[in-house]
């Protein structure tokens, strides 16, 4: 004999108006698929950040005090305002117990009037063939590979300056105003950081042409993995004319910019979660009032207070379930979308998937939407479970 | 009439509603006792009491006043009532209900309407009846309908087998042909009188119609609360 349990009549009811329940599932699903995206933002930033900063090979950078260590701020500057240290600063920095490597660096910017209409900047950025490509290990070569001899004019691109350049390996490479032609030894694959806009030359040979031997814009500092980053910062803030750039800041200055737009997208989050509950509470609702003298019916039949709230509450969170597993799919599908729309709103957006989704976060939204549907159902299930069954006949306290 | 022969014994029973500040009495003082076995149809005016009356009995309300036992057990004594959960206990064990309106629900089929009692509560010995129920009342064809399917008699006719499937000792039927037309209220008449005769199911049917109070072996006159031929 066919059996029928309470958990199959909540089911069944669902059916009844459909449309209302496929609505309601969609408003949940919305708001799960906001919740999952947001919860993946949060952890693919901080991952995507983390990953940059890390991608740049060293954690503390020392510059010239007063020099743009940015290639897109020397840009803005028009080129100018570089400032120079000495060479010697670098057996100073070897000295501290915390270093494991340095490499030093010298940026030199030419006005090219040939590029576009109104001529740009060109930015070459020299650097040690020993000690750099170490650092940077996981830049990966789309052809050729590193130049060895620190007095060769040759020039290694990075990917979009290989692309704006519209060079390739063995290709020739003018410096403006300079007129000193280089050779073109490696195009690097994209990495994602602004090392793809770069143009590496050997430190030396740039050195001597620019006119600026012994001197040097920056360093790159990378730290024993267990050493305190921090205490090596404040010794280096004792060397004269240097200004020191640590990663860990410039990750925390981000992150701080980006707080701002997270407490506002995490508004709509919870906006968006409280207009789901309030949906599901209308819509379960709705239908106990619907089927007021049907549950009278059922107490007449027998039906305790809790078996006519397990019923109502099931249905609840069958409808909670079912927008649950939507949202997630909907934010795993359409995490690529979520991506992009979530670039347009920061101030910064690291490179990297923006939105991180992984089985504990499915597990961690499906957990809030299962409880957003327990919550919700709580009260509609009470006011169907005090139904006396001859008030409810009888039509009276609808 | 002993004690094991009643199915209901009601004394002095008094149900008294406000509306506003108006105090309506729809049964006053009533007395009555109802054999185990016996089909009693219940007529009068509206308004008269016949339904308030019969939910009194059947445990669907609790009277203001009196004293009413159900099946040997006590429902209502000394003007104090029975707790929601324990009236809700004697009626799934005690009685089945028909109403005017069917109230079956839309989604499930007729079968599925019929075995929902079981679904709450599932009497000892009622688990291998739904079949014989189905085919007493000539709906074996129509198992996988849907209520939207069915005709106001058959509807009915699943209401009484829903009513039936527990295996009620009492059948409380309020107007239960009411929303139907005569051929359908007769066909629901014989089932009644059929359950009373063949299977000895103790009726109590409430009705405008005096055709289908004349099926019962006793009728009871109701007008303005009170029994007017006892």
């Amino acid at each position: 004999m066919k059996k029928i349990s309470i958990y199959q009549i909540a089911a069944k009811n669902l059916l009844r108006k459909r449309t209302r329940s496929v609505l309601t599932i969609v408003g949940i699903g919305l708001s799960a698929w906001v919740l999952a995206s947001l919860l993946g933002f949060n952890r693919g930033y901080d991952s995507a950040l983390k990953k940059d900063i890390d991608n740049m090979g060293f954690q503390v950078l020392l510059t010239a005090k007063g020099c743009p260590y940015e290639a897109a701020t020397l840009m803005l500057k028009g080129g100018t305002g570089l400032r120079y240290m000495s060479e010697d600063v670098i057996a100073d920095i070897l000295n501290q117990p915390e270093v494991e490597g340095v490499t030093p660096m010298l940026m030199q910017a030419v006005f090219d009037p040939e590029r576009g209409e109104s001529g740009a900047i060109d930015a070459y950025l020299g650097v040690d063939p020993a000690t750099f490509p170490p650092m940077k290990a996981f830049l990966k070569f789309k052809q050729g590979g590193w130049f060895k001899d620190p007095d060769k004019h040759v020039a290694v691109l990075g990917y979009e300056a290989a692309e704006l350049e519209q060079r390739e390996v063995g290709d020739k490479l003018l410096i403006p105003d300079k007129n000193i032609e280089l050779t073109v030894v490696g195009i690097l694959e994209r990495s994602g950081t602004q090392d793809d806009g770069t143009i590496f030359v050997p430190l030396r040979m740039l050195q001597k042409e620019f006119g600026q031997l012994g001197k040097l814009t920056a360093v790159g500092i990378k730290v024993e993995r267990k050493a305190d980053t921090a205490a090596l910062e404040n010794r280096l803030y004792d060397l004269p004319d240097v200004q020191v750039v640590s990663m860990a800041q410039v990750k925390n200055t981000i992150m701080g910019l980006v707080a701002t737009a997270k407490v506002m997208v995490f508004s709509i989050a919870v906006i968006a979660i409280l207009i789901a509950m309030v949906g599901v509470i209308n819509t379960i609702l709705m239908s106990v009032f619907e089927r007021f003298r049907e549950i009278g019916i059922m107490k007449s039949m027998g039906a305790m207070p809790l078996d006519v709230f397990r019923m109502i509450w099931t249905e609840t969170v069958v409808l909670c379930l079912l927008g649950g597993a939507l949202g997630l799919a909907m934010a795993y599908g359409l995490a690529r979308v979520t991506d992009l729309l979530i670039r347009r709103l920061l101030p910064y957006a690291p490179t990297g998937s923006l939105v991180l989704i992984d089985g504990r976060l499915m597990l961690t939204t499906f957990a809030v939407v299962l409880g957003i549907g327990l919550v919700s159902g709580i009260y509609p299930a009470w006011r169907a479970a005090r139904v006396r069954p001859l008030e409810s006949i009888r039509g009276e306290g609808e | 009439m002993s004690e094991n022969t009643l199915a209901i014994e009601a004394n002095n029973l008094r149900k008294v509603y406000h509306r506003g500040s108006e105090e309506i009495v729809a049964v006053d003082d009533i007395s009555l006792r109802v054999a185990k076995g016996e089909f009693i149809s219940f007529i009068g005016p509206s308004g008269s009491g016949k339904s308030t009356l019969i939910n009194l009995l059947g445990c669907l309300d609790n009277a203001t006043a009196g004293s009413l036992r159900v099946g040997g057990e006590e429902v209502l004594g000394n003007g104090r009532g029975m707790s929601e959960a324990a009236m809700t206990r004697i009626r799934r064990r005690v009685f089945g209900y028909v109403f005017q309106r069917f109230y079956l629900v839309p989604t499930l089929t007729l079968y599925e309407n019929i075995i929902m009692p079981f679904a709450f509560y599932r009497k000892p010995g009622a688990e291998a009846d739904p079949l014989a129920i189905i085919r007493f009342l000539g709906l074996e064809n129509r198992l996988r309908h849907l209520p939207g399917e069915l005709s106001g008699g058959e509807m009915q006719r699943v209401a009484i087998a829903r009513a039936l499937v527990n295996k009620p000792e009492i059948l409380l039927a309020d107007e239960p042909t009411g929303n139907l037309d005569s051929r359908h209220g007769e066909e629901i008449g014989r089932i009644f009188k059929s359950l009373n005769e063949k299977e000895g199911m103790t009726v109590l049917l409430v009705t405008h119609n005096p055709l289908m109070a004349a099926l019962a072996q006793r009728t009871i006159t109701l007008s303005d609360g009170r029994i007017v031929n006892p």
